[in-house]
């Protein structure tokens, strides 16, 4: 009886450490998740609280000094580049490994490795379109040319990888524990490949949708929907700017023969509206203190942890300031004690598609010319969990990787088309940064983008020396007028690209006559730059904003600059609005709820502060008529992008009785009028159901910005509905989901003085109170001291950590 | 008494040793520690159990109030079960279940080495 009931206690304690060692379905193992000592209780302490004067970095030359202000911003002294890339990326990891982890598995397809088979479709479409394979000719050709870069991106990943060696569960990031993975090593691959997720973040392009609106519009509709220019284009280059250079030559086919098919394949994944950025720098002509001040706020998608990593590094020749991206070497947007520099996304067609003639079933070889080229084949090894791993072959061409195909992603079992892209070709961008993190002057400067090939990026600049300059900067591949809109004939040899635009011919100015440079994502250039440039979803309100007050504003100082970041005013409001309220007319006249809503917005100022419901109600209102004016184009069925809100507020303002406002599948003849009633009366609806479910519709109530944690469904480690204003189209770009993830200021006197905040904290860690606690600093348009600090200096000190 | 001292002992075992072993070598160390100190099969359940619960809930109500962190109530609400209270509660209770089986497999297991004594009437 004995032995029964010790084997029979025994077998149900072993069962129960069997039982919570385990995950069950989605739940996480019980016990390790926990335990006090070891488990998510262990993530509730702060980085003060662990904080160590001492800790061992192994293959330093010297030691490093770690300096943590207040805001847990370390402040990195080292002696050399190696030491202080290897310190980064320790103190990087020490803070932000999860995320440096699971933003590379994303740009990997790897997902579906933790998620399991819900993830496999993404994974494979990262696959095809070729950012691992990119990511692996950027290596190779980082190896093959720059031997010095590389042995510094290497440094940075032995800094991350002695952080995961020495890594206990304790101090195991919470996410790891709910997911049940653990961290494998850092690579210089993942460092790169994290460079080309960026690309993939920022790039799109609409060469389907184009197609498809070229067959249903034809040539001439589509060129008057839309525009390659806007009337009031207000580029980024100085329209006056003179192109003092002679342009490469390109010869355009004599005769042009696009795939002529109406496509229903589903687009590439596109930049998510709202997506852009502003970056502007005003001469010391035009500002109080007689300094350059610059100014650089990058608006992505709102997540926590933060895309961005606040950081100085320091070496006895050079200090930087300002904000990392986690697994990246240097800093990205910042200064130093001579320049600044700030980046906005450049759009620019950079993927073109080409349709592929493949010679039979083999898929073996393919038309070009007339000859049949061979292809290759990549297989891509998916693992998922809790299944067998999926081998995905993926054919490549010598333009690309054929990304649609019989198995993937396309109702029509024939179509196949490869993808051009810039991302694919080997570069070296992070040399471009360690490059500027350096950088003394203008030269410097524009010697370090030289080396910047993707996502190309409007590159604003400042120094102490009193220049200022801008540059749009990418790999940009010379085009005729239209090549890359629609999707070319692969096999047409003259569809080519010629080559590239030279570095020296990208659009740049230096000091121009105004007194400013900006960019928010606007065209470029004007028309009378001599090469080819188009983008579907140029920008139009906010660069003209922003010029205009940039042009008005004189004895400028740090204060104005920050009014403008946080600037809220909807120019697009200020045009439409007094024009849908012209063409509702008496619509409505009776129903005291319209009324009230009419009175809101007639009283409004266009500015969409948080406490503003003027806001709100013109947000639903223009999209509801955007909507009922282009809904025949959503009702055709095959993917099509619709014309953008700049033109159609031209079209409602100077012709509303243009056809274009006819529906065609009802009697009679519509005009813009109708469209602006409906929009109304759908207004009407929305804010009847609104007002009963939700009560307050001011906009920030309204829009509710979420800034959400990487894992959606992790909606306790989100931060919602902050109280913040602006929106898309306006300077603060803040909108529900996206706005300025990173804000800074600099002012380039003889003492550098600094400002910048984002949405987040220093930590990545849920549990500790530096997690998000720039937020409501941020949501008040405050921000932080980001002076360069010395190693003496020892005000606001949270702790210091010597790495030895 | 013995059931006292089991508890204290395991407290004390689970303050120093848990943070440097996984919580199953823990539990190891109970059923030991529990078999040598010998308490009736009760007194290893609950002395087993209230040592590791309690300490649990004690590490764990420390490093909630001490770091003030919004991390038990995201947890908790991230595992549907409201707030960080509840997920206390639940600490403590794993740590008292697996404590409590250790400790009465402990005794179980002194019992059955101990020698049945035999001939008790004999001679």
């Amino acid at each position: 009886m004995k032995y029964v009931s010790f084997f029979l206690v025994l077998a149900i304690s072993i069962s129960l450490a069997v039982i919570v060692s385990i995950p069950i379905g989605q739940i996480p193992p019980i016990a390790p998740l926990l335990d006090p000592n070891h488990g998510f209780w262990q993530n509730t302490l702060s980085e003060d609280q662990l904080a160590r004067n001492e800790m061992h970095l192994a293959n330093l030359n010297g030691p490093v000094e770690v300096v943590y202000d207040k805001n847990l911003i370390p402040h990195i002294f080292a002696g050399d580049e190696l030491d202080l890339y290897r310190a980064q990326g320790y103190v990087t990891a020490q803070h932000r490994l999860w995320q440096m982890e699971f933003q590379t598995m994303a740009a990997a397809g790897r997902i579906s490795e933790f998620v399991g088979p819900i993830a496999l479709e993404l994974d494979r479409m990262t696959r095809r379109k070729g950012l691992t394979y990119g990511a692996e000719m950027g290596l190779q050709y980082i190896q093959e040319n720059d031997p010095e870069t590389l042995r510094l991106i290497e440094a940075y990943a032995d800094g991350v990888n002695q952080y995961i060696a020495e890594l206990s569960d304790a101090r195991l990031s919470v996410e790891y524990k709910i997911l049940n993975y653990r961290p494998e090593s850092w690579s210089a691959y993942k460092t790169l490949l994290l460079l080309k997720y960026m690309s993939d973040m920022l790039v799109g392009d609409r060469d389907l949708e184009y197609t498809n609106l070229r067959k249903i519009l034809g040539e001439a509709g589509l060129n008057r929907l839309f525009p390659e220019f806007p009337s009031e284009n207000d580029p980024i280059i100085e329209a006056e700017k003179v192109w003092d250079f002679t342009p490469v030559p390109i010869s355009k086919p004599d005769s042009l023969n696009y795939p002529d098919e109406t496509l229903l394949i589903n687009p590439l994944n596109q930049p998510i509206e709202g997506t852009g950025s502003n970056n502007w720098a005003v001469a010391g002509k035009k500002t109080k203190n007689g300094n350059p001040i610059l100014a650089n706020d990058p608006h992505l998608s709102l997540n926590l942890p933060s895309l961005w990593y606040a950081m100085q590094l320091s070496t006895p020749t050079h200090s930087v300031k300002g904000a990392t991206l986690p697994g990246a070497l240097g800093v990205i947007s910042g200064f130093n004690e001579h320049i600044a520099w700030g980046v906005t996304n450049a759009t620019k067609d950079a993927r073109d598609w080409y349709k592929i003639t493949f010679q039979d079933d083999t898929r073996k070889a393919y038309k070009y010319g007339n000859e049949w080229r061979q292809s290759s084949y990549r297989i891509e090894e998916i693992k998922v969990k809790g299944q067998e791993v999926f081998l995905d072959t993926v054919i490549y061409t010598h333009h690309g990787p054929v990304v649609y195909d019989r198995t993937f992603g396309s109702e029509r079992q024939d179509v196949n088309f490869a993808l051009k892209w810039t991302v694919h070709m080997g570069s070296n961008e992070q040399k471009t940064f360690i490059l500027l993190n350096k950088a003394k002057n203008f030269g410097d400067y524009n010697s370090a983008l030289d080396y910047y090939t993707s996502p190309a990026q409007n590159f604003g600049f400042a120094s102490v020396s009193g220049d200022i300059g801008m540059r749009i900067q990418g790999k940009f591949p010379l085009k005729w007028t239209e090549q890359g809109k629609f999707f070319m004939d692969g096999a047409n040899p003259q569809m080519e690209w010629q080559g590239y635009i030279p570095n020296e011919h990208n659009p740049a100015t230096l000091n121009p006559e105004r007194g400013f440079v900006s960019s928010s994502n606007q065209h470029p250039v004007d028309p009378s730059y001599p090469y080819y440039v188009f983008d579907n979803s140029y920008e139009h309100y906010r660069n003209r904003r922003l010029n205009s007050r940039l042009r008005e504003m004189e004895q400028i100082t740090v204060e104005d600059m920050k009014t403008l970041q946080f600037d809220d005013f909807n120019l697009q409001a200020a045009e439409a609005l007094p024009v849908m309220i012209n063409l509702l007319g008496t619509h409505k006249v009776d129903d005291p709820a319209a009324e009230k809503y009419l009175q809101e917005l007639r009283s409004w100022d266009y500015f969409a502060d948080p406490n503003q419901k003027g806001q709100t109600l013109y947000s639903i209102w223009s999209s509801e008529v955007f909507e009922s004016i282009w809904r025949e184009f959503r009702e055709i069925g095959v993917p099509v992008v619709l014309p953008n809100s700049y033109q159609t507020v031209e079209l409602l303002t100077k012709s509303p009785n243009d056809s274009i406002f006819d529906i065609k599948s009802t009697e009679g003849i519509e005009t813009a009028a109708d469209h602006v009633k409906r929009g109304f009366d759908s207004l009407l609806v929305a804010m009847k159901k609104w007002e009963l479910e939700e009560g307050d519709y001011s906009w920030a109530n309204f829009k509710k910005t979420t800034i959400q944690h990487l894992v959606p469904n992790f909606n306790s480690f989100s931060v919602t509905n902050v109280y913040t204003g602006g929106g898309s189209g306006m300077l603060n770009a803040t909108g529900s989901r996206h706005g300025a993830s990173w804000r800074m200021i600099v002012e380039l006197g003889p003492e550098i003085e600094a400002i910048g905040v984002y949405p987040g904290g220093q930590s990545g860690n849920p549990g500790s109170k530096f997690y998000a606690n720039f937020i409501p600093i941020w949501a008040n348009g405050e921000y932080l001291n980001f002076n360069l600090r010395t190693i003496e200096n020892q005000e606001d000190i949270l702790f210091k950590t010597s790495l030895k | 008494m013995r059931f006292i001292f089991l508890t204290l002992l395991t407290a004390i075992v689970v303050v120093f040793l848990n943070p440097i072993a996984p919580f199953w070598v823990v539990m190891i160390a109970i059923g030991a520690l529990s078999a040598l100190v010998y308490p009736n099969g009760i007194g290893g359940f609950l002395g087993g159990g209230l040592g590791m619960g309690l300490t649990w809930l004690g590490q764990s109500i420390y490093l909630g109030v001490t770091t003030g962190s919004s991390l038990p109530d995201r947890m908790g609400d991230l595992m549907g079960l409201g707030s960080g209270m509840t997920l206390v509660g639940i600490t403590g209770l794993v740590g008292f279940i697996l404590g409590a089986f250790s400790g009465w497999t402990g005794v179980l297991f002194r019992i059955m080495l101990r020698k049945t004594p035999q001939n008790v009437y004999k001679g």
